[in-house]
């Protein structure tokens, strides 16, 4: 076969470009270790998706360290959670799986992108290293309102993120004269103990208990509260627990007999 | 009356094939063409006279009318004008190929129906699912019906060129199979072993899940056997072109082609690597093990070299032609090219853009890189440069010279066609530019309305208000291009007969087939190679999404997200990602 002399050269020169390329790549892969999204996370049946022990209740979970998993259920046309915060410093896994058609996950202006498939799930694992925060959008069409697909991640600083919840039960009603109890239960999801302060108000009282969290766990804090204190009437309570508080009301009802059936004793 | 010699006084029952064809093609331009103004200024909101749940059924529409019908129906006029021009010889049985003609035709109806139906209340049918019907997005079978219809009528047409060729196979058994024959062959070659994917994904998953006789669908699984026909398709649109560079455009320089046997060479890397790198567009897919993407890359980085030598190939030859016609210089030689033909222009100028393609395309091919721009208005800016720019225009460059060539009437205005082929150049300029921008923030392509309640895009360079109407004022230039070009088209085909159509002919070589070595030619072997990569490439990934999902996969649903959605859903949903 004859080739001219500078087509050769052109050849040879279109072999190193592509051979360059290839080897770019690769070093990107073992060097900086950006890994493809793969079947590392395995299938998932779509129906199961509640009953999935990783999927049922989807968000933030922290693995140890300053490592985090997020699981993420995309649907016709949302994100479940429809906000995600993690904090900075941080190495978070993403799981996201479909309820219904194909997907997207991709947090805007980032390398953060991967389909998501029903029947499978997507998982990377992802760098924060400064506060920010990102929009997520599906870049899949999944439907007529595809358009209206969003999130948020938010990535705050690392002194300001925690996985603290306070949930209060507290009755509504107690008949005057009697005790009763507000029961604060704080949940820590980080997998480090929680050492913090619960407070209540309510009227003029104050009280405080200090409380220790161990990782993963849930602890209840019980404010008794003694009505006659308090005098008939309704009392507004507030339960606060660092950034966090759940307020109420409680009606002290005078004892004449016809309180209502849960009045009671005023156990909640 | 002085005799002419072009193709309809040759072959007239076969030019009347491929005008019939080219028809079917300009009215799917036309139609598809307008469409895409119509979503432009909708997602740039500078007009918005639809609602934005039917953007979908206009971007499906726009996708199927452009990059199958228009592309598919000129192809397949060219290749028969190849087949027949390059063996000197017609077709074997002009009622089989009306007999495929039909068939793509009455495939096309069925999918531009059902697409109808997503906006026509009678039409009780609607294929809200795009061009890449990625279940369980559901169509009414009708859609599924009609691409199986389009795709049997190519299968059809491809058997039709071989016909021919074996014919003169048997007359001429020891001369080489001349160029735009070999090119036409090698091309319907990759065409076959690439549909067979979507063959079956439609045939065995979609078609009788959307009729009801299966319940449940793998998505993984038809998404794979869709890609494994839905990059080597590109290719399909994009073997034309090429050939019209190799075959017309040295002969439109003014010379002859540099070289026979690397064309040969070219077409037989694109008919062994066409197929085995459709995972590229799978990258960001879950279910798909690293390796099998790695191999997809591998594969896909050394298809560009087919597309430098062309390159290389396609320059050399025209600056021959260029020094032919007294060019002088390092650079000066261009200044001797035919820049007034709109004929030669207009693939030049195609030929210039696919070089910028190429370029975004190393990027995309980049199975890391992929991450930032992945179905982001990026990859629409690729596209628009490839099929909507390096194919098209050279399509439309060409019927300047086929129509002529195939009417026997001389074209209206080549002045108008000069402005035409320029005016779509600046336009796609405009557009493509300002698509690739905004993809590297993050602007997502596919979405009637990329204005989201929750965050702005923050573009490194110039402003979103900026992109928006460059791609608008870019798309209203191309409107105004394509309509043009339909003008010329009508008006040269309504105009009389003329005598002073060009001969039909097509490029010499400098260095022929006489140096190209015999084994190029053995057709049978490339398609055993060929088979043998898909099979390396796709039978493990292919094996494992089945072993993971099954066949038809767990329990999965059609969905057919445009109809029986109670409204109160939707404003939850939409309540719930408000921030």
């Amino acid at each position: 076969m004859n080739i001219h002399t500078y087509e050769k050269v052109w050849l040879a020169a279109a072999m190193v470009l592509i051979v360059g390329f290839i080897a770019t790549i690769t070093y990107g892969a073992v060097g900086p270790g950006i890994a493809m999204i793969d079947d590392e996370a395995g299938s998932i049946d779509p129906a199961e998706i509640n009953d999935d022990e990783r999927f049922a209740e989807p968000g933030v979970e922290h693995v140890g360290g300053n490592e985090y998993e997020v699981t993420v259920v995309a649907q016709a046309w949302s994100y479940s959670p429809a906000e995600i915060e993690v904090p900075a410093n941080s190495e978070v896994t993403f799981y996201v799986t479909s309820r219904d058609v194909t997907h997207s996950f991709s947090v805007v202006g980032t390398n953060v992108n991967t389909m998501v498939i029903p029947g499978q799930v997507s998982e990377m694992t992802v760098q924060f290293d400064e506060p920010g925060e990102y929009g997520i959008l599906c870049n899949e069409y999944c439907g007529e309102y595809h358009h209206t697909m969003e999130g948020k991640l938010n990535v705050v600083p690392e002194d300001e993120f925690d996985l603290t919840e306070l949930s209060v039960e507290a009755p509504d009603e107690v008949d005057a004269g009697n005790e009763t109890t507000i029961t604060a239960n704080v949940s820590n999801g980080m997998q480090e103990d929680l050492e913090t302060t619960a407070t209540l108000e309510i009227g003029e009282q104050q009280s405080e208990r200090d409380v220790t969290v161990a990782g993963d766990s849930t602890e209840q804090v019980e404010f008794t509260v003694d009505t006659a204190d308090l005098g008939e009437g309704d009392h507004d309570w507030t339960v606060t627990v660092d950034d966090y508080e759940e307020s109420g009301t409680l009606s002290v009802v005078a004892d004449d007999g016809n309180a209502s059936a849960d009045g009671g004793d005023g156990d909640a | 009356m002085a005799m002419r010699n072009a193709y309809v006084d040759q072959f007239p029952s076969e030019a009347r094939l491929i005008s019939a064809a080219f028809w079917s093609s300009f009215l799917a331009l036309a139609i598809g063409g307008s469409l895409g103004l119509v979503q432009a200024l909708h997602r740039t909101d500078y007009l918005r006279f639809i609602d934005s749940v039917d953007y979908y059924t206009v971007l499906t529409a726009h996708g199927v009318l452009l990059a199958i019908t228009f592309t598919i129906f000129f192809l397949v006029g060219i290749f028969t004008w190849a087949v027949t021009t390059s063996l000197d010889r017609g077709l074997e049985d002009l009622r089989f190929s009306w007999a495929w003609y039909a068939m793509m035709v009455v495939g096309t109806v069925l999918v531009g129906v059902s697409i109808l139906g997503g906006v026509v209340d009678s039409i009780d049918m609607q294929a809200d699912v795009l061009f890449t019907f990625y279940a369980p997005l559901q169509a009414h079978p009708a859609f599924y019906v009609g691409l199986v219809l389009f795709v049997v009528g190519t299968w059809l047409a491809g058997a039709d060129w071989f016909r021919t060729w074996w014919a003169w196979r048997g007359e001429n058994p020891d001369e080489r199979i001349p160029l735009p024959t070999f090119m036409t062959l090698t091309t319907t070659l990759f065409w076959y072993l690439c549909t067979l994917g979507v063959a079956l994904s439609i045939l065995v998953l979609l078609l009788p899940w959307s009729m009801g006789i299966v319940d449940s669908v793998n998505p993984l699984l038809s998404r794979t056997l869709f890609w494994y026909f839905g990059h080597a398709v590109v290719y399909f649109w994009l073997m034309p072109a090429y050939m019209m560079w190799y075959i017309m455009l040295p002969k439109l320089s003014g010379g002859k082609l540099f070289s026979d046997p690397l064309a040969r060479v070219v077409f037989v890397l694109f008919l062994l690597l066409s197929t085995p790198t459709g995972i590229h567009h799978q990258y960001l897919d879950p279910g798909i093990a690293e390796g099998y993407k790695f191999i997809a890359m591998t594969n896909t980085m050394f298809l560009l070299l087919p597309s430098l030598l062309t390159a290389f190939t396609v320059v050399a030859s025209m600056e021959h032609g260029a020094r032919q016609r007294g060019g002088t210089g390092y650079l000066g030689w261009l200044k001797a090219l035919p820049w007034r033909d709109p004929v030669f222009t207009g693939m030049a100028l195609a030929g210039l853009m696919f070089a910028a393609a190429g370029f975004s395309g190393m990027i995309n091919a980049g199975m890391n890189i992929n991450y930032l721009v992945h179905n982001t208005w990026w990859i629409v800016g690729h596209f628009h440069l490839t099929v909507g720019t390096a194919v098209a225009l050279t399509f439309m460059a060409a019927a300047y010279w086929f129509v002529p060539q195939v009417t026997g009437k001389q074209l209206w205005n080549r002045s108008l066609a000069l402005g035409q082929v320029l005016l779509w150049f600046v336009g796609m300029t405009f557009m493509s530019n300002a698509m690739h921008r905004s993809g590297l923030f993050g602007m997502p392509r596919r979405t009637a309305e990329p204005q989201y309640q929750g965050f702005n895009f923050e573009p490194a360079a110039g402003t979103v208000g900026e992109i928006n109407a460059q791609v608008a004022l870019g798309a209203a230039l191309l409107t105004i291009a394509l309509a043009l070009f339909l003008l010329n088209m009508v008006m040269t085909t309504i105009g009389g007969e003329s005598d002073a159509i060009p001969d039909n002919t097509y490029a010499g070589t400098l260095s022929g087939p006489e140096d190209a070595p015999v084994v190029l030619d053995n057709l049978k072997l490339w398609t055993a190679i060929a088979t043998v990569l898909v099979v390396f490439a796709y039978t493990l990934p292919l094996a494992s999404i089945i072993d993971a999902g099954g066949l038809f996969g767990p329990g999965i649903e059609g969905f057919q997200l445009t109809i029986g959605i109670d409204p109160a859903i939707v404003l939850e949903s939409v309540r719930e990602v408000m921030p």
